[in-house]
């Protein structure tokens, strides 16, 4: 077994701890490993026991199965779609998460130490909190530099002798570790305001130990689960809700870079996922705008930077927070985690003062030593550490996050910079950046440079190399959650984050990528899971599902988009199939077609017509056409050609391709809410889609075909999201809305069609036209229920009957406007069974008896079908504003700051 | 000098407002050299709610919650005030008060042990005021390695009362303070936030004074600018033991060229200070609903 890891081995770069073997090769061992011989510390034999148990559990079997694992998890997390927005914008793509097959597996021993550690210094961290919001004994007898309180942008005055709820600042802190050559761990930054990874940990745990569920088992590595149960439970206990509180978690929105972690964790916590919009202050209390009026919020788990939490009293140039929110918070109404205000403790600069600080509060020696730091602002200290700055890293004394957000506060977000290696630098470009740190020294701080520890990671075979284990350099994120009043815990496990091959820094914005953390239990594991927890029962009766302002207009939008993809495709595909058609389509269906797909935008508005007879209409487009005969064939296929490329197109056109990506853009915002099935679908339909648009785009010839196999897929793909609507997801007013927005798109879709067969005249000659016929009833989806009804009969009559009056064709007028009234009236806020005014809308089709309908007046138009038509048609657009202002408007509202 | 001051701020929004927060600093404090005789500050429509408290710089704020539709906002702080500012003698100031910039710039800095200051907090780069090489340079010009800290700030003072145009609407109030200098243009808050960069570049501790002006000089005196809107300037601070770091402020006003022990003259009166005008901006808030506000300031401030 061992034998066979052997020719997968390869050396971790000299001088770095190489994790497998823990052990780190010295500078003069470099000249052996050149010269080709497998040196010692290579053997296999000389694997730490716990990754020796890790590859005996893994079994020949297991390791020469480690590619497939590997693509097994890449299609996962595609699947999962779990994602990280690079640069946090609407723009750009959006990239899968990365995770290693390997798990980093930490000794019992080291994960002891970092423990103890760990939770000395959380400890630290709260009370450094509690002395710089109350009597600042720090910054009084100066152990530490009032530039990294009162000088950083995180240091919040308005919170100044607040007291947050719960009586702590602090329920998360994550620390950034790294593993020295000697073995020993180090604390490189520690992260407070708004840390990020506790989502993607637990994805990567379960991927991972999915992988290798017999050694995950049998070597007892502990579970996370419990760890996550105790925050919340903790934080409601903190909160002024009590055991029952109402906790949420504050998003800045779809397009910040951990979007997916925050949808993830809340859908696994079981908390609303909210953003700033949806809170609104009243009486200094928080509450959330929901359909159902305000409901109370008692504590907010927050990912949002600080200085964006009020507009009122911090940033007023953002408006992604709650104005009023500081007025709840120093009432005392509601918990926020962490307390805003502990920005500054995540300046590299504060690890240089910890000691100090350690000492005077509390006597104690830090267990767990921090990379050597200097703040370049204390004059003393600069001049000792500029000796080594060669030695060193050049990091930011105030790092921001900011992105050209402009306005009055990009003075402080300018200083900014990405930390600077130094040995890396010219001796030259040393002395520059002395002088640069010169001008403005408290902006800068040193810290040594350590070489950081290299895990195994999985690297399939490509042209140039044989698949193997590449060690990669790692950087460990951990975790101190709140465990009960005035406790902590570490969170077992953690994310190893693994820089990209070669590199020193790991960064996940840099194309690094991940791993699960693997800590053995020593005394009992933890099977607590976030299901089994004791409710009381009379609270789990009045508890209903909360449905946010915000999330009802997505999911209404959600609605309205997976029907009207649907529709297009219906149309796109019509038309190709009618100009394909053996049959030659009627000239009043090909102008119906054109119209129909002009007014839905799926071509542009200068398209020729595709055939037009000699004599029978006159459009000037086509004068030329007239003259030249034979390039009426050519017109056709202009017009076939124009559809087939804008199928994808995203500017001039609503095309299938941009109604896909709309639906999935709504989505994306109630992700919490949906499925893993439903987001899989909808995320599957978009790339599928785009996918066959770039091969068709190769083929000009058989275009047309693939397209119409494309669309066939497409619709099949629809019919399934559309199922998984009705069928999984909780009838709750959220779904209620969500149905709304289908019908009401629907409705309109049929009107319109409907409204354009008068004018073309496509209905007049239904009995002698067979393309014409059979289009509407293909447009509507009723083919087989007309047949089944009514067979070979052909006419106005039953055709009528079928798409209006029906009460059973789900494609009917009738049934579409049933189908509405009925969720209309039982949204929130009707009394049962009682059609609201809202419903009312809604115009009854019985108004307009069939004989009617069919009706043609002196000119030869159908008057009564005309007018009805129009008034289904006005009230689709009045039933949307009436929708949008009764249970949207809270979101829409817009906010400003004023200032005089 | 006995002053009666009226500060009326209206908002017209169209359509209404739904809701709306705010906080105002309006009511002028207690200090050393100003006495409140009598404050009342009115507001329309009543508030849903409306709370006073004592901020981290000593200011009085006044947050105010309206949580029902408005079509305006009608704000009216009306103080009474008796100002009386210790005498100084421009002549000799540098003798009077001999220590040197670059003294207190040296004991402002930390080292481990270094005494503590409550100005301290002044040093510091703020929202609306960077701290810039470009400010560093155009101060350097007035800080001679000799020069005493108040010689020095009153030079500078000096310069960009004489260098800098007045001019109102050439900037607003989110102006940067770089373009203010680089246009060498403004009004009295751009001038204000000027000058605290350039001292705050040398290392030193100054803040920002919101307050106000005489409307209407005594007759045969010239009319300063500022009197029929709120006024602001800057206040400097000045050991007076290096060893305790004990101290006192003195305030200058770039815009009018005057300067002071606590306040430029008898003539000004401090409604608030800080570290730049964010934090003491008289009327601050976020409004929900309407698309469109005006707004209208009445300052008027008379001897009693």
């Amino acid at each position: 077994m061992i034998e066979g890891i052997r020719p997968l081995l390869n050396p971790s770069a000299v001088g770095h701890l190489d994790e497998l073997r823990q052990y780190a090769s010295p500078e003069s061992q470099s000249e052996e490993a050149k010269k080709g011989s497998t040196p010692t510390h290579l053997a296999p034999e000389n694997l730490s026991s716990d990754w020796l148990n890790f590859l005996e559990y893994l079994g020949p079997h297991g390791l020469s199965d480690l590619s497939r694992r590997n693509s097994e998890l890449s299609r996962q997390i595609r699947e999962n779609g779990v994602t990280y927005n690079v640069y946090a914008d609407r723009n750009s793509p959006i990239r899968p998460w990365s995770v290693d097959v390997f798990p980093l597996i930490i000794s019992t021993n080291d994960w002891a130490k970092i423990e103890r550690g760990v939770l000395q210094r959380v400890r630290l961290l709260e009370q450094m909190m509690v002395d710089v919001y109350g009597e600042q004994r720090l910054l009084k007898e100066a152990l530490m530099p009032a530039a990294l309180v009162q000088g950083h942008t995180g240091y919040l005055r308005p919170l100044h002798h607040v007291m947050p709820s719960g009586g702590r600042h602090l329920h998360i802190a994550a620390f950034d570790l790294a593993h020295g050559p000697d073995g020993q761990w180090w604390l490189v930054a520690q992260r407070t305001q708004a840390p990020s990874g506790l989502g993607y940990l637990l994805e990567n745990r379960i991927l991972v130990s999915r992988q290798f569920p017999d050694a995950f088992d049998a070597m007892g590595i502990q579970r996370l689960a419990g760890s996550y149960r105790t925050l919340i439970e903790s934080l409601k206990l903190a909160s002024p809700g009590g055991k029952d509180a109402h906790i949420v978690l504050l998003t800045p929105g779809p397009y910040s870079e951990t979007y997916f972690e925050h949808a993830y964790l809340a859908r696994y916590l079981g908390l609303a996922l909210v953003e700033g919009g949806d809170l609104t202050v009243r009486d200094s209390k928080l509450y959330l705008k929901t359909l159902r009026g305000l409901e109370p919020v008692h504590g907010i788990l927050k990912r949002l930077d600080d200085e964006f939490l009020d507009p009122l009293e911090l940033r007023a140039d953002s408006m992604l927070g709650v104005p009023g929110l500081l007025q709840a918070v120093r009432a005392g109404n509601v918990l926020v985690a962490n307390a805003p205000g502990s920005g500054f403790l995540e300046s590299p600069a504060l690890l240089g003062f910890m000691p100090g600080i350690s000492k005077a509060f509390t006597g104690e020696t830090l267990e767990l030593p921090a990379l050597a730091t200097w703040w370049c602002g204390e004059r003393a200290a600069f001049n000792e550490a500029k000796a080594y700055l060669k030695q060193s890293v050049i990091k930011p004394t105030y790092p921001g996050r900011l992105r050209g957000t402009g306005g009055a506060h990009s003075s402080i977000a300018e200083e900014d910079f990405e930390a600077v290696l130094c040995q890396t630098l010219s001796d030259e470009q040393i002395q520059g950046w002395i002088k640069t740190i010169e001008q403005n020294p408290h902006k800068y701080t040193l810290q040594s440079y350590l070489p950081l520890s290299q895990m195994p990671t999985w690297m399939d075979a490509s042209e140039t190399m044989p698949a193997g284990i590449i060690p990669r350099s790692m950087m460990l994120r951990v975790f101190a959650v709140s465990d009960g009043v005035d406790s902590w815990r570490i969170l077992p496990g953690g994310m190893a984050r693994i820089s990209p091959p070669g590199e020193q820094i790991s960064s996940i914005q840099r194309g690094g990528s991940s791993a699960d953390v693997w800590v053995q239990a020593t005394q009992q594991r933890d099977t607590s899971t976030m299901l089994n927890r004791h409710f009381d029962l009379s609270v789990l009766e009045s508890r209903k599902r909360l449905v946010t302002s915000r999330a009802a207009e997505n999911l209404y939008w959600l609605g309205r988009y997976t029907e009207r993809s649907e529709n297009t495709v219906r149309l796109a595909r019509l038309c190709l199939q009618s100009l394909r058609a053996d049959e030659r389509p009627s000239t009043s269906l090909l102008l119906w077609l054109e119209k129909i797909a002009k007014d839905f935008r799926l071509i542009p508005e200068e398209v020729p017509t595709p055939e037009i007879k000699e004599g029978e209409r006159s459009i000037p487009i086509l004068e030329e056409a007239k003259t030249a005969g034979p390039k009426l064939l050519n017109i056709k296929n202009l017009f076939e050609r124009t559809l087939i490329d804008s199928l994808d197109k995203r500017e001039g056109v609503n095309s299938v391709g941009f109604n896909l990506s709309a639906l999935e853009q709504a989505s994306y915002a109630v992700r919490d809410r949906l499925s893993q099935e439903s987001w899989n679908l909808i995320i599957n339909t978009r790339r599928d889609f785009t996918q066959s648009a770039k091969s068709w785009d190769k083929l000009p010839e058989g275009s047309s075909l693939y397209a119409l196999g494309a669309l066939d897929k497409t619709i099949a793909s629809l019919a399934a999201i559309t199922g998984s609507q009705s069928d999984r997801m909780t009838r709750d007013d959220g779904w209620r809305l969500l149905s709304c927005g289908r019908h009401l798109e629907r409705l309109g879709f049929l009107t319109t069609a409907l409204e354009m067969a008068v004018e073309c005249q496509t209905l007049n000659h239904l009995d002698k036209d067979t393309s014409g016929f059979n289009a509407l009833l293909t447009i509507f989806d009723s083919t087989i229920t007309y047949q089944a009804q009514f067979q070979e009969l052909r006419g106005l009559g039953p055709l009528l009957m079928l798409l209006i009056k029906d009460a059973d064709n789900p494609r009917s007028v009738e049934w579409v406007s049933n189908a509405l009234k009925g969720r209309l009236s039982k949204l929130a806020g009707s009394a049962p069974d009682e059609l609201t005014a809202m419903a009312s809308i809604v115009p009854n089709q019985a108004d307009w008896s069939l004989e009617k309908l069919c009706q043609l007046d002196a000119n030869g138009e159908f008057t009564n079908l005309k007018k009805m038509v129009e008034a289904f048609k006005v009230a689709t657009w009045t039933l949307n504003d009436a929708i949008t202002e009764k249970y949207f408007t809270h979101t829409l509202e817009s906010e400003q700051s004023l200032s005089a | 000098m006995l002053l009666n001051i009226t500060h009326r701020t209206r908002y017209d929004y169209d359509p209404a407002v739904a809701t709306a927060h705010h906080i105002l600093h309006l009511t002028p404090p207690n200090m050393i050299h100003q006495e409140v005789i009598a404050h009342s500050l009115n507001i329309e429509p009543y508030p849903g709610e409306r709370r006073s408290s004592v901020d981290i710089f000593g200011n009085i704020s006044t947050y105010v919650a309206m949580n029902s539709a408005h079509e305006f906002l009608d704000i009216v702080a009306m103080s009474q005030i008796v100002t009386n500012v210790p005498a100084i003698n421009q002549d000799t100031l540098t003798m009077d008060w001999p220590i040197e910039w670059g003294q207190v710039q040296a004991h402002l800095e930390y080292r481990a042990e270094a005494k503590w200051s409550e100005a301290v907090q002044y040093l510091f780069a703020s929202p609306m005021v960077p701290i810039h090489s470009d400010l560093k340079d155009y101060a350097a010009i007035s800080f001679n390695s000799q020069s005493t800290l108040l010689g020095a700030v009153r030079n500078l003072m000096e310069r960009i009362h004489h260098e800098f145009i007045y001019e109102s609407k050439s900037t607003d109030v989110n102006t940067p303070v770089l373009k203010a200098l680089a246009q060498k243009k403004g009004v009295c808050q751009d001038f204000a936030h000027v000058m605290l960069g350039c001292c705050r570049s040398m290392g030193l501790a100054a803040r920002y004074v919101s307050g106000y002006l005489l409307t209407l000089p005594p007759p045969g005196q010239a009319r300063l600018i500022g009197g029929d809107a709120s006024h602001a300037w800057v206040s400097i601070y000045c050991p007076t033991d290096l060893e305790t770091m004990q101290g006192v402020w003195f305030d200058f006003d770039p815009t009018n060229n005057k300067m002071g022990l606590y306040s430029p003259g008898n003539d000004y009166v401090t409604l608030a200070t800080g570290r730049d005008y964010s934090d003491v901006s008289p009327v601050r808030g976020v409004i929900q609903g309407s698309l469109e506000h005006t707004l209208k300031v009445e300052v008027t401030v008379e001897p009693f």
